[in-house]
């Protein structure tokens, strides 16, 4: 063994933020409830930034909502934008899209992981055959219907984030990204299709950062590697951490009822939301403090 | 939501789902659906033991309604019923439905708008002047499982003739006229809703059964286009004391976020 020191890839979560510019096309995980690397976007709205391109889901959740509603995105590239039950349509979404304001790269979850899969694997498209038949080709001009040996295929281009932010359970120093023991609902979600469609910097917030041992005791729960690491526990609030906390359900609700009459025309409740739960605040912590932890605890899942 | 008048049975249309479901099948629907959970559970417990059903990235045994990934419930209760996970992105083995490892032979799908072809719309609805009025939540996983799923059955809660339109706005999946332009030939088999059961005789939507309490003006009044009736239409079978039984071995009973509707 050398004494050469192995090098730790911890940062802050303002660097991480500072990470990205006006224009940039940023990956962000978060399928549905879970995993959204929210204090990454709340650091990330902090900056105004504009006119962003947004690649998440391919289901989108409040992440992505949040964003468009902050007015820092041109475009989005998801299968859909929705809350579940809460909210069918997410409402800053929904209004922004209605508005024209907002470019929907059209698609659904399967070609959405083709696109990236292109991206991944450097080639000027992949084919594939769903989608042939449906108005996903009209709606996008680079997404064209063509004949293959007499199959007809779409020919899908690469879609490829400058920059990815995911949110996990833990990692360690070294940027290992692992997954709970407890991980349910999917093995994982799009972490890995984002970060290898990436060209530039895969930054991970994760509940708490494990000592490289943990993860040498457990290799099967890494799903990528070479990540930058923050940690930052409660990241996701409101949404859940995949085996280690549920979504913050009441959280949402109150989300969606302020962005909801913002789309019915009156603002108020949703830039309130916004001061209290963004710009009002410098740094996590203080989110922490804003919802109370007396509040987070019990969401915890039984065990994680 | 649901339409006025009486509401729905939803173990009826549970019922009706999994008298489809056939033994060996895979079963694909979406993340939300408590209902076709439940539809999926019978067919397991009653005619089919070797249905596989998918739920989100996961193959199960049976149904864990309300799983904690999207309500509040602390535990999760899939410990001891899900046999294999997987990332999304496999959701791409969809891409040859004859391959034996296929995502699914069953998708279970609903819309914004169904149209007479079976063609469903996720993506919008269209104003006046031609230009989208009213975004939708998108396609989420609709379009491709849909096209290349074997068998697809539409499933709609609602039945109103906002919903059962005579053409969608914009497609997700593709029926039966345009899945025969793009050389893919079929379509949806059947249509679910609180009122009737639907099939399609050469690419169009058919009455097969009416449900106990609808009829079949009221269908024809809450679908906005011209739909086939046979002379005789029967009614919808009531589900049966097996079903009921299975249906009951099922805890909790009901869902636990309101105001929505199970879809795929």
């Amino acid at each position: 063994m050398s004494d050469a020191e192995r090098a730790e890839r911890v940062l802050g979560l303002l660097e991480a933020a500072s990470l990205v510019h006006d224009d940039m096309v940023v990956g962000l995980s978060g399928f549905s409830y879970q995993n959204p690397p929210m204090a990454l976007v709340r650091a990330i709205i902090r900056r105004r930034v504009k006119g962003l391109t947004i690649v998440s889901g391919p289901t989108s959740g409040i992440e992505t909502d949040l964003l468009i509603g902050s007015g820092a995105v041109r475009r989005v590239v998801t299968a859909g934008v929705a809350f579940e039950r809460v909210a069918a349509i997410a409402p800053a979404f929904r209004l922004a899209a209605e508005r024209g304001t907002l470019e929907v790269w059209e698609c659904d979850e399967c070609i959405w992981h083709v696109a990236l899969k292109a991206a991944a694997w450097g080639v000027p498209y992949l084919l594939w055959r769903g989608g042939v038949g449906s108005s996903l080709p009209e709606l996008n001009p680079d997404l064209a219907e063509i004949d293959v040996e007499g199959v007809r295929c779409l020919r899908v281009p690469p879609v490829r984030p400058d920059i990815v932010f995911l949110h996990a359970a833990e990692a360690d120093a070294y940027g290992n990204v692992r997954v709970a023991p407890e991980a349910y609902l999917g093995r994982f979600f799009a972490e890995r299709s984002l970060a290898l469609a990436c060209r530039g910097p895969v930054i991970v917030s994760v509940e708490r950062i494990v000592p490289n041992e943990e993860v040498l005791e457990s290799p099967e729960r890494t799903i990528l590697k070479g990540a930058l690491v923050v940690e930052v526990p409660w990241g996701a609030h409101p949404g859940g951490v995949s085996g280690r906390t549920v979504p913050d359900l009441d959280h949402y609700r109150e989300y969606a009822a302020a962005a909801e009459a913002r789309r019915k025309g009156d603002p108020v409740a949703y830039q309130r939301y916004l001061e209290r739960h963004v710009y009002g605040l410098e740094q996590h912590e203080d989110y922490v403090r804003t919802i109370g932890i007396e509040r987070l605890e019990p969401l915890r899942m039984a065990g994680a | 939501m649901s339409v006025s008048g009486d509401p729905p049975d939803p173990r009826l249309l549970a019922c009706v789902v999994a008298r489809e479901l056939r033994d060996g099948e895979v079963v694909a629907f979406g993340l939300h659906a408590e209902n076709l959970l439940r539809a999926a559970y019978v067919a397991q417990r009653l005619h089919a033991p070797n249905l596989v059903i998918r739920h989100g990235l996961r193959a199960e045994r049976s149904a864990e309604i309300g799983p904690a990934a999207w309500t509040d419930d602390r535990a999760s209760l899939s410990r001891g019923r899900v046999e294999y996970f997987e990332a999304h992105d496999a959701i791409l083995d969809v891409a040859n439905p004859g391959s034996p490892q296929r995502f699914c032979d069953v998708f279970v799908v609903g819309g914004m708008q169904i149209d007479r072809e079976g063609s469903t719309n996720l993506i919008g609805i269209k104003g006046p002047d031609g230009r989208m009025a009213v975004r939708g939540p998108g396609s989420i996983g609709t379009t491709s499982i849909g096209t290349l799923a074997r068998h697809v059955i539409l499933f709609s809660p609602e039945h109103s003739a906002r919903r059962f339109v005579e053409r969608v706005d914009y497609v997700s999946v593709p029926g039966w006229r345009r899945r025969a332009a793009a050389g893919l030939g079929g379509g949806p088999a059947l249509c679910v809703t609180s009122l009737a059961v639907m099939d399609f005789e050469e690419g169009r939507m058919r009455l097969r059964s009416v449900h106990p309490h609808a009829s079949v003006e009221e269908v024809h009044g809450r679908t906005g286009f011209e739909l086939l009736v046979p002379p005789r239409v029967p009614v919808t079978e009531p589900p049966t004391r097996a079903e009921i039984e299975a249906l009951e071995a099922i805890a909790p009973p009901g869902p636990r976020e309101s105001a929505g509707e199970d879809g795929a």
